[in-house]
Order: C-alpha cells, then structure tokens, then sequence
C-alpha cells in the first residue's frame, strides 16, 4: 500500500502600515514504505521553503497608507445616541483609522514598546474579526487592546475602557 | 456635606471630596448608576467616602464563574475550543487570583467552590449558544461620550457580543422571573446598548440575559429582550441627568427598606448624622 506524505510549507511578513502578504506551497507525493519518511521529508522541507522564500521577495502592490480605503463609502458615524449606519463600520479617520485616537495611539504604544511583529498583528485582527487593523471598529479595536495587553503580560481588568487613565469604575 | 460618625471607618484619605464628586460626574458605569439610584448614601459610603468592604462569597463565586465563562468564549473565538478539563483548571486559577480577600467561614470555601463549578457545568450542558459558533466580541470594555446631551461618558463591560445579540452573564441565588428581570436590569440593559450602539454603529439585534442559579439543582435562565427602545433609552438619559443633577447637590440621602438587610454598609448607615 501506497504512503501519502504530504508537504506544506507558509511564511506570512509583515510590511508597512500593518500590511503583510503571505504565500505557501503544497505538495503530495506517495512513498513505498515508512523508512523513506524521514528523508522525503527533509528533502521537501527544503524543496519548498527555497520556493517560498524566492517568490515572497516579491512584495507586488503595496497601498498608500495616506490614501488608500479613505473613501468606501460606508456612510455616516453613528451619533453617539445610537442611530448607527447599520453595517458596523464606520469610515476611517482622516489618518485611515476607524476606532478612536486613544485606541489608535495605544495600539501603535503598544507595538513600539513591546516590539511587537505588525505583520502578526494583522493577522489577529483578520482572524478575529475579518478585516484589518486600521478598519477595526471601537469595539472590535477596544477587544484587540485586551488581547494585545494579555500578549506582553499586562492583566486586563474589568470595567474601564484601557486607553482611558481616569479613575477606575466598578461595572 | 455629610460625615461618618465613627470616625474610625476605613477611609481612604486621598483626594478630596470636591474632586472625588467631579470625577464621578465626569463618567459613570451601569452598576454606579444604578447604585446610587438604589441608595444614594450607599453610593457615597462606597464611591465618595471609599470605604472597602470584604469581597463577598457570593461575588467571589460569580467573578469566578465569568472567568471561565470568559476563556471559554476567547476560545471559542480563536477557534481553539477549550476541554472540560482544561476549562476547570481555569477555574481554580480564577478562584485562586482573587484581588480582594473573602472573609470565609469554617468550610464556606469549599462549599462555595463547588457551587461556583456546578454552575459551570449547568451553563456548558444547558448553553444554547453552538461551541463552534464564533461571537463578535468578548468582555469587551466600551464607552459613549454623551456630553452632547450633558450627561457623563457611558461606560461598561460588555460580557458577549454573538450576532448583533448583547448577552449578560449573572449568578443568582433566586430563579428570575422574565418580566420583573427585564424591568430591574433595564439601567444595565439600555447602557449596553448604548455602549453596543456607539461602539459599533450598529443596532442590537437583541439583548439576552443568562441567569445561573445556585439551587441544589442549579439551571440556567435565559432571557430574551429585544434591542432597547426609543423609549428605553430616553428613561436611561433621564436617570443619569437625576444622577448628574444629585451628584451636583451632594444630595446622599439613604433609601432606608427591605434591601437594607444585605447591605455590607449597615452599620455605618446606622451612624448617619
């Protein structure tokens, strides 16, 4: 009986701006027996990661950060009094950000002072909510701020929005 | 102004009252408001005067419960579901990393900590919520600046956000009834809205409440609500202009009644002058 191995290998970097850009490659091949695991596999780590990283050199577009997605045409920001626009996002900031300044600027603190991969970042707020740093809504921004303080050790703690340094509040 | 007549209450020294009430003016929380709604010389005692009591058992089991409540969902958000085992230990670590000491009697501990871990299970067994299903957001902290409308900035935590629908984890020692819930939690309720609203710019789809009830048989209530009303949300500006407008006068007058008998500020309220 026919031994499938199958090989994959990914790299993900981060670029400017909280971009990034990712490729992989995969490859199945079939072996006689179990002893030609070990070195099949050797032999494809290497086959692959040479692929990988030879074609990620090439970064392709990259947006402005100081234009690009500040015209989307999402409507209007809710009014603080709960007449939303109804889709969740409101149009970015002047500066491309959709969650407040004191988010954007905790954020950004955050990743200068724990040095903090950008590119992973990204990745987080596209796992977790399906769209970039930079479009994260107060809400989502604010749930990333937690997640990120539990990544450098900071314990969150209830109550009180985290960009905030005023007296605390039991909520 | 008014004054402790025990002067040696545990008072934390620090600012001055003047800027303790302005601070308190500046922001207030949905469990603030409705405290100082409640019993305005209750507030003071615990907000102005600072005054700290023990953490209660009660407390301690219900901060415990929401911690693993709260990995549970992180996890189901990472798509790393946690095991029975793996969420148990979380448990004994959030009971374990209280900040506040609880005054236990002999064997209250274990006791409670039991109780605290049967309701785990009950919420996991009676949840309705999918484990696959992914939420929008978890123990999220939230504000809404509503200076426009002269009223303090709104904020709070909001324990599960799962498709547009805010739900609000609680331990009690009664079953809820639906009606009365709905109208006791609405101080709470409409600020989470609000918050959800502002945060999001979006319109709840619903808000539910998930009781778990400490019975010798423990169970998990839910209750529905629909997004906050117009109507709602008018009632809750009015009650924070009343708590503005209070604060302003120092108006602290206690609301002597039935719930006295709980209260963790009896005796000080006793020495009222």
């Amino acid at each position: 009986m026919a031994i499938v191995l199958e090989a994959n290998y990914a790299k993900k970097l981060g670029l400017p701006n909280f971009s990034s850009h990712q490729y992989s490659v995969t490859i199945r091949t079939e072996l006689t027996d179990l002893t030609q695991v070990e070195e099949a596999s050797t032999r494809l780590y290497g086959i692959l990661q040479d692929a990988v990283d030879r074609e990620i050199q090439h970064v392709g577009f990259m947006p402005d950060a100081s234009t690009y997605g500040m015209n989307n045409g999402n409507g209007h920001p809710s009014n603080g009094n709960g007449n939303g626009n109804g889709n969740g996002h409101r149009p970015p900031a002047a500066d491309g950000w959709a969650c407040t300044e004191g988010q954007q600027k905790l954020i950004l603190q955050l990743v200068h002072d724990h040095r903090l991969d950008k590119g992973e970042i990204e990745t987080m707020a596209q796992q977790l909510f399906g769209i970039g740093v930079k479009e994260l809504n107060k809400m989502q921004a604010s749930n990333l701020i937690d997640d990120l303080l539990e990544k450098v050790g900071k314990k969150s703690s209830r109550g009180r929005p985290r960009w905030q340094n005023r007296e605390g509040a039991r909520a | 102004m008014i004054a402790l007549a025990d002067p040696a209450a545990p008072v934390s020294p620090a600012a001055s009252e003047a800027k303790i009430i302005a601070d308190l003016q500046a922001t207030v929380s949905p469990s603030r408001l409705t405290l100082f709604l409640g019993c305005r010389l209750k507030f003071w005692f615990r907000y102005v005067a600072r005054i700290t009591k023990p953490k209660t058992a009660a407390l301690h089991v219900g901060s415990s419960v929401h911690a693993v409540l709260k990995a549970w969902n992180k996890a189901r958000w990472r798509q790393t579901p946690l095991t029975l085992t793996q969420l148990h230990e979380e448990y004994v670590k959030a009971w374990a990393e209280t900040e506040e000491p609880v005054q236990w009697a002999a064997g209250e501990e274990d006791q409670e900590k039991k109780t605290g871990w049967r309701l785990v299970e009950t919420y996991f067994r009676e949840s309705k919520i999918p484990p696959e299903s992914r939420p929008e957001a978890v123990e999220v902290p939230v504000e809404a600046d509503l200076h426009q409308h002269g009223l303090p900035t709104l904020i709070g935590v909001l324990d599960l956000v799962q498709a547009g629908r805010i739900i609000d984890f609680k331990t009690s020692s009664t079953t809820p009834n639906p009606e009365k819930v709905a109208h006791t939690t609405e101080v709470q309720t409409s600020s989470y809205a609000v918050l959800y609203r502002e945060a999001t710019g979006r319109r709840e789809t619903g808000i539910e409440l998930h009781h778990l009830v400490k019975l010798k048989n423990p169970k998990l209530v839910l209750t529905a609500l629909p997004p906050m009303s117009d109507l709602q949300q008018t009632r809750l500006f009015r009650l924070m202009e009343a708590y503005v407008e209070g604060l302003e006068r120092q108006d602290f007058v206690p609301s002597p009644g039935m719930q006295c008998a709980s209260c963790e500020f009896f005796n000080e309220c006793r020495l009222f002058c």
